[in-house]
């Protein structure tokens, strides 16, 4: 175990081999609360960690530089280390998250490599200028980078590879006896998913179960990651969230029986007018409603963590005028803490909550495209038999 | 801006009024029946997540229209 968590330590201190640091002069008193949080939500190809302040007002961000991963027609697959090396090149041009090619001859500008001490992070007006005018829109460039969240994900992925292996082999290890480590505080965790898929899932629960698992750990850990100050907001992505309900989605159509897709093309027992138009909210709510509604309520839920919690904290900035007044800042402090303390509290409820709603919601999702005719009449039949019951319980009760 | 302020009010409402009745139903049933209580707590920290996840929906459309 300890060996594997050097490796990983290794691994990660490689990533910190290209830590850069510029120098982005701010006006004092200039603080744009929405920039800042936005900063954080939306993904980018630079991973910042923290930054220090020179006294001054100034702060130079400490943060790790990802990989650029272009493929364009015009110049087929490019690698770049960094933003800087990117824009050098001539060939792109990266600002605000959005990445253009240039007209091929704009590389042999001499502007480009002196503004750029200046503008890795907010463009001087004329060098923008100079770059819009050589932008190249009939290239399409498709954008394959390691970004902050992707590379989050993997980190996600390798710790969980390196728990859940230990877990395993703990199994095999205390065949018989009672958990140790790790497997007894993943054990009652692992259970309660289990028990969730035999409960909609029937004897068909094996299958799933492996998938349904990772998502639920998946999800979980990476709004753990969320919650520490790595800089890190995966599941507050729509991309991710999407990528995890379209799998959902893959994982309905594929196991769709022939009664879950006649109740859906051709409802049986209602009238031809109706029957067209129930066909198509049908469709709808199995194949669109469904998995966008499971994508945004996973989306929503962790990005409002997030911005909940820089709001707070940028009260200190914005009463404080970035650093004009410390009266100011200390009284943002004081409110801003203490409730975004209270707030990350409820996070780490909301962490492990939405990925059992999420996992509650593709097991539930999945039972329904699962469920053939046969089962159906019977479950309604017992449905009927229990309501009975209950009717003469009732008015036994009140002596009729 | 001022638009959204008040859609995140009244989604703030909304939600509000919903985990109201929801815990008032819940704490109702657990007074009942307290042998009964973990499984109600469970069904009611479920129901509120999908409650929140309502007004959420809603805060995103507000911030979205703040924000671009």
């Amino acid at each position: 175990m300890y060996k594997r968590f050097l490796f990983l330590v290794i691994a990660f201190s490689l990533l910190i081999g290209t830590l850069f640091a510029d120098n982005t002069p701010e006006k004092k008193g200039d603080f744009n609360p929405s920039e800042a949080i936005l900063h954080h939500i939306l993904d980018s190809h630079e991973w910042e960690l923290f930054s220090l302040s020179d006294g001054h007002g100034g702060h130079t961000p400490v943060a790790l530089d990802l990989p650029w991963i272009l493929y364009s027609s015009r110049d087929g697959l490019a690698f770049y280390t960094s933003t800087e090396a990117l824009n050098e090149s001539g060939l792109f041009h990266a600002s605000h998250g959005k990445i253009h090619a240039l007209k091929s001859g704009a590389s042999t500008d001499t502007h480009a490599p002196e503004a750029h001490t200046d503008t890795t992070h907010t463009e001087t007006a004329a060098y923008a200028e100079h770059h819009d005018a050589n932008i190249d829109e009939s290239v399409k460039v498709y954008d394959f980078s390691i970004t902050r969240t992707s590379l989050q994900m993997i980190i996600v992925g390798i710790v969980m590879l390196l728990v859940f292996s230990s877990v395993a082999k703990s199994y095999t290890k205390n065949k018989g006896q009672a958990p140790t480590g790790a497997q007894s505080m993943f054990e009652p965790v692992i259970i309660f998913v289990r028990d969730l898929a035999k409960e909609y899932l029937g004897n068909k629960y094996e299958k799933f179960l492996p998938y349904l698992l990772t998502l639920f750990f998946f999800i979980w850990f990476s709004n753990l990651f969320g919650l520490t100050p790595l800089n890190s907001n995966i599941a507050g992505n729509i991309a991710v969230t999407c990528a995890l309900a379209f799998l959902t989605l893959i994982l309905i159509v594929a196991n769709g029986t022939k009664d879950f897709w006649v109740h859906i093309l051709l409802p049986p027992g209602v009238p031809p007018g109706i029957q067209q138009l129930l066909t198509l909210i049908e469709l709808l709510s199995n194949l669109i409603i469904k998995p966008v509604a499971l994508a945004i309520r996973l989306f929503a839920n962790i990005a409002a963590g997030h911005f909940m919690v820089l709001s707070l904290i940028s009260l200190i900035f914005i009463l404080g005028k970035a650093g004009e007044s410390v009266v100011g800042a200390m009284s943002g402090a004081a409110i801003g803490i203490p409730f975004s303390v209270a707030i990350f509290c409820l996070e780490m409820l909301v962490a492990i909550v939405q990925a059992y709603i999420f996992t509650l919601l593709t097991t539930v999702f999945i039972s329904m495209a699962l469920e053939s005719h046969d089962d159906h009449h019977h479950a309604h039949e017992e449905e009927h038999e229990v309501s009975e019951v209950n009717k003469d319980l009732r008015l036994s009760d009140f002596g009729v | 801006m001022g638009l959204a302020g008040l859609g995140a009010g009244l989604s703030a409402i909304g939600a509000g009024l919903g985990i109201g009745k929801l815990a008032a139903a819940a704490v109702e049933s657990i007074a009942r029946q307290p042998e009964a209580s973990g499984d109600i707590r469970g069904a009611m920290i479920l129901t509120a997540a999908f409650i929140e996840g309502v007004a959420l929906f809603a805060v995103v459309v507000c911030l979205l229209a703040v924000l671009k």
